[in-house]
């Protein structure tokens, strides 16, 4: 037999580690549809049968407010599910008890899970729970998910409800007091008397009185629903009126009533005063002096380890490549395919994998700090600074994360539970330079402000947080506003991280970003490789080979007038030399004069060389302008001529929406200096300086690099975490426009006040 | 920022009960009187314990002031300022 099986229970309950231990490694991540709320599933088998495992979203309620419990709702609602497996924090029995009630309401078969019995322990909880179970009516299963401990005993239960009709049945109700009961059992008659659901209908009682909307709308579509929906009215005021306070936090206080009386009996707080370590933890992490500082120094640590450890496996790759690349041109020498596969292929999507053994350990630092607690703590500390933007806390981690790489910081927005936040973390997220950016930084500014590159490059820096903080602002006040929540975030408990639960984590998050290599940067790379090799024969109007020999031929020329020029002079001198003791070649005179021939000769010899590289420049910047690359570069000259740009910055800006890093390989490819140009390279340097640009042009050349769309893997990235092409378009062309204004801006108040010219 | 639409239900403001959560100091306790604000704020309080009655205790406050930390029902819990003072609370011993 195959069974559907549900996990639902509160955040941090230990759903997960039960989810996995469950289930093994066999499991599957995608998203719920509609919605970008993480769906795992996996499955595995006992006695015979076959049970599918659905991991829902941590919630804390049923009550649909967050994408995650409509999710939970939805499902559980829609009775996919065979039996509903509750995972109850025992060292958290009250609180998480409350989702409980909304559970055995549902009406579903019911297996309930004490995870965290270890800490309850330590806690000094002793709970009794065979009479937890007969109170709540359902089989009750004490488990220590990290250990594993009484996870075969969980597996026997859920067989056993299962396969078992005797164990579906549901014996117990929640008892409300009892003018709340005398409304329910009103609704509940009228319910069943129109027959309207096909659910549970205490449960469609109970929400009607919560003033629940879905339920509402479901009951509006059948008949006689007048009469159900108008008794529901007259019990809400009853309610209302008795007790004070709305429906539904009445009845939300009665569930907390309920579970209060079953604590009562069924748990013992052992009088030893146990000593909360969490707690003890953060005297010291989120002390009010202490706490920001120990904060800066992890940060400051996560990039620190990122880069340096990242560093030595990315020499590998980077030798790898070089060498693969080596090896394929030996192999097939001078063919299209070659060069595809070379230039194309392994340089675009090589340029981003040698980013991956950072991307890696940014992951598996991120995992350690949410696993450890610390996350939450991070939130905490820092909810004040994003409050200001209009954020939770929390969104703090992915704006540090951008700095790394915009990708997984986008991805890492997840950790935010409201859909608003999310949305507003990732549009203002680009604007946080990535390592990417930096490449390109260190080549324009090299080239225009040798002296003052560091401070060009900083500035950079500050200016992208600025237009995240300023976009933020706007965005929450314009295009995102009204649907904030408030900030209520539960501290949990510190934990050792388990290794499992890291590695899975990181990985997860990682073969996301592989599978993005995969596709859109390898097809993004081939384009751009297609754009700058076809056409293959291009016409130029100088005919560069003659060109050359006629340059080369003038400077030989010049070389042997100096040289006879030399030899005339020297057989002058030797005429009038007489000295019988030196021979004549190591006197004084003759090695001045040889001297002075040597200097001539070298300046005419470095003159020849840069012209004649100075002409090849010119002939592969006239080949790329025919190449389709320099045709779409023209196109969008005009657009681009008044921040100063030419057709050379069109296209470099082109190339790099696919990766920034690019932009400073296809200057590589302008100017004639072969694809490995580092940033530091000569050549591109005095290309770009001889190429007529200003380092006012320059400076508005970085502002735009800084700004527009960070690159096609952060695009993708916009669009899976989002969810709408919607989102995505606006980011896209948001960030160009803030781009081209402000690339504007200092463009034309430069020319006006003739800074920088 | 928020729905500031007013429920009809209000928060009672007698005189000799104006003590808001957001005035208790780290350490001290408080019985939960009244939660106000919108619908869904209240609920999400409720649903996270914060139950009328119930006993809560501020443990501290963020290194920049805001927000606060506090112990409800046995666990930690975080509520900026701005929203504590929507909870009336009594201070107990
Ligand atoms: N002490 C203890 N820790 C646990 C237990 N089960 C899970 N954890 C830890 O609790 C934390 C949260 O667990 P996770 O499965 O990620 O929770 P989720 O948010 O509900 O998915 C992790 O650090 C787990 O290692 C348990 O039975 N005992």
């Amino acid at each position: 037999m195959n069974f559907n099986i549900a996990v639902a229970g509160n955040p941090n309950c230990g759903k997960t580690t039960i989810f996995n231990a469950l289930t093994g490694a066999k499991q599957r991540v995608g998203n719920w549809p509609g919605v970008t709320v993480e769906k795992k599933s996996g499955h595995y088998t006992h006695s015979d049968n076959i049970f599918d495992v659905i991991d829902l979203p941590g919630t804390y309620s049923l009550a649909a407010f967050s994408a995650e419990e409509t999710v939970v709702r939805q499902y559980l609602e829609n009775d996919e599910a065979d039996v509903v497996v509750n995972i109850i924090d025992a060292s958290n029995l009250e609180r998480n008890l409350f989702l409980t009630t909304q559970l055995i309401e549902l009406g579903k078969p019911l297996v309930l899970v004490l995870n965290m019995m270890d800490m309850a322990d330590e806690k000094g909880l002793q709970i009794d729970v065979d009479t937890l179970a007969t109170l709540l009516g359902a089989p009750v299963v004490p488990v220590v998910g990290r250990t594993g401990e009484g996870i075969d005993l969980l597996k026997e239960k859920i067989l056993r409800v299962s396969t078992e009709i005797s164990m579906k049945a549901r014996l117990i109700d929640i008892r409300y007091p009892r003018d709340i009961e005398i409304e329910i059992e009103k609704l509940h008659q009228l319910i069943q008397k129109n027959d309207v659901t096909d659910k549970h209908s205490r449960w469609t009682s109970i929400k009607l009185l919560e003033s629940d909307q879905q339920t509402r709308d479901e009951v509006r579509l059948h008949n006689n629903c007048a009469d159900i929906l108008d008794q529901a009215k007259i019990s809400i005021n009853r309610i209302e009126v008795l007790f004070k306070d709305t429906g539904r936090a009445t009845i939300s206080s009665a569930r907390y009533g309920f579970i209060q009386g079953a604590m009562r009996e069924c748990v013992v707080e052992s009088l030893i005063d146990s000593v909360d370590y969490s707690r003890q933890i953060d005297r010291v992490l989120t002390n009010r002096w202490l706490g920001l500082p120990i904060f800066g120094l992890f940060m400051w640590l996560m990039f620190k380890l990122t880069y340096d450890i990242g560093s030595i496996p990315m020499d590998w790759i980077d030798s790898g490549l070089v060498a693969l690349m080596n090896f394929i041109s030996d192999l097939l020498p001078n063919s299209m395919f070659a060069s595809l596969l070379v230039d194309g292929v392994i340089g675009g999507v090589g340029a981003i994998a040698v980013f991956l053994p950072n991307i890696f350990i940014l992951f598996l630092i991120i995992a350690v700090l949410e696993d450890s607690g610390y996350m939450a703590r991070v939130a905490f500390i820092m909810d004040r600074v994003m409050h200001n933007i209009g954020l939770h806390g929390k969104a703090f981690i992915p704006m540090i994360m951008g700095f790394g790489c915009n990708v997984p910081a986008i991805m890492g927005t997840r950790i935010l539970e409201s859909r608003r936040d999310r949305i507003l973390t990732v549009l203002i997220n680009p604007f946080m330079s990535c390592s990417a950016r930096l490449p390109v930084y260190v080549l324009v500014a090299g080239a225009f402000f040798p002296d003052n590159a560091a401070t060009v490059i900083f500035s950079m820096y500050i200016l992208g947080i600025i237009a995240a903080i300023g976009s933020g602002k706007l965005f929450s006040r314009t295009i995102l506003k009204g649907m904030s929540k408030p900030f209520v975030l539960e501290l949990p408990p510190y934990q050792r991280p388990t290794l499992r639960s890291l590695v899975l984590h990181t990985w997860e998050r990682g073969y996301l970003f592989i599978q993005k290599m995969g596709t859109v940067i390898l097809v993004g790379s081939v384009i751009i490789w297609v754009l700058g090799y076809f056409p293959t024969e291009v016409e130029l109007d100088r005919d560069y080979g003659s060109e050359r020999t006629t340059l080369a031929q003038y400077h030989d020329s010049q070389l042997a007038d100096l040289e006879s020029k030399f030899k005339k002079s020297v057989d002058q001198d030797r005429s009038g030399y007489h000295s019988e003791m030196i021979v004549y070649e190591s006197s004084s005179s003759y090695l001045e004069l040889h001297e002075q021939f040597q200097l001539l000769q070298e300046e005419l010899t470095s003159e020849k060389s840069k012209q004649l590289y100075s002409l090849r420049q010119q002939e592969i910047g006239d080949i790329t302008e025919q190449k389709w690359i320099g045709r779409v570069g023209k196109i969008f000259e005009p657009i681009v001529r008044p921040l100063g740009f030419t057709w050379r910055e069109s296209v470099a800006l082109i190339t790099g929406f696919v990766a920034k890093e690019i932009v400073v390989s296809t200057y590589g490819v302008l100017f004639g200096v072969g694809e490995d140009v580092d940033e530091g390279s000569q050549g591109v340097i005095s290309g770009l300086r001889s190429s007529g640009m200003t380092p006012l042009v320059a400076l508005s050349f970085l502002v735009f690099t800084l700004l527009y769309t960070p690159c096609l893997a952060t695009v993708a990235a916009i669009k899976r975490e989002t969810g709408t092409w919607a989102y995505t378009f606006f980011s896209i062309a948001y960030s160009l426009g803030l781009a081209y204004s402000l690339a504007f801006g200092v463009a034309y108040f430069g020319r006006m006040f003739n800074w920088l010219s | 920022m928020f729905n500031f639409k007013r429920p009809h239900h209000k928060l009672h403001t007698s005189d000799e009960n104006d003590l808001r959560l957001s005035d208790l100091k780290p350490g001290e306790k408080g019985r939960i009187v009244e939660i106000g604000g919108s619908e869904n704020f209240r609920h999400r309080l409720i649903e996270m314990g914060l139950t009328r009655d119930a006993e809560i205790w501020v443990d501290k406050y963020a290194p920049l002031r805001d927000p606060m930390e506090l112990i409800v029902k046995g666990y930690h819990l975080s509520l900026r300022g701005m929203d504590a003072q929507k909870i009336a609370v009594e201070r107990i011993a």
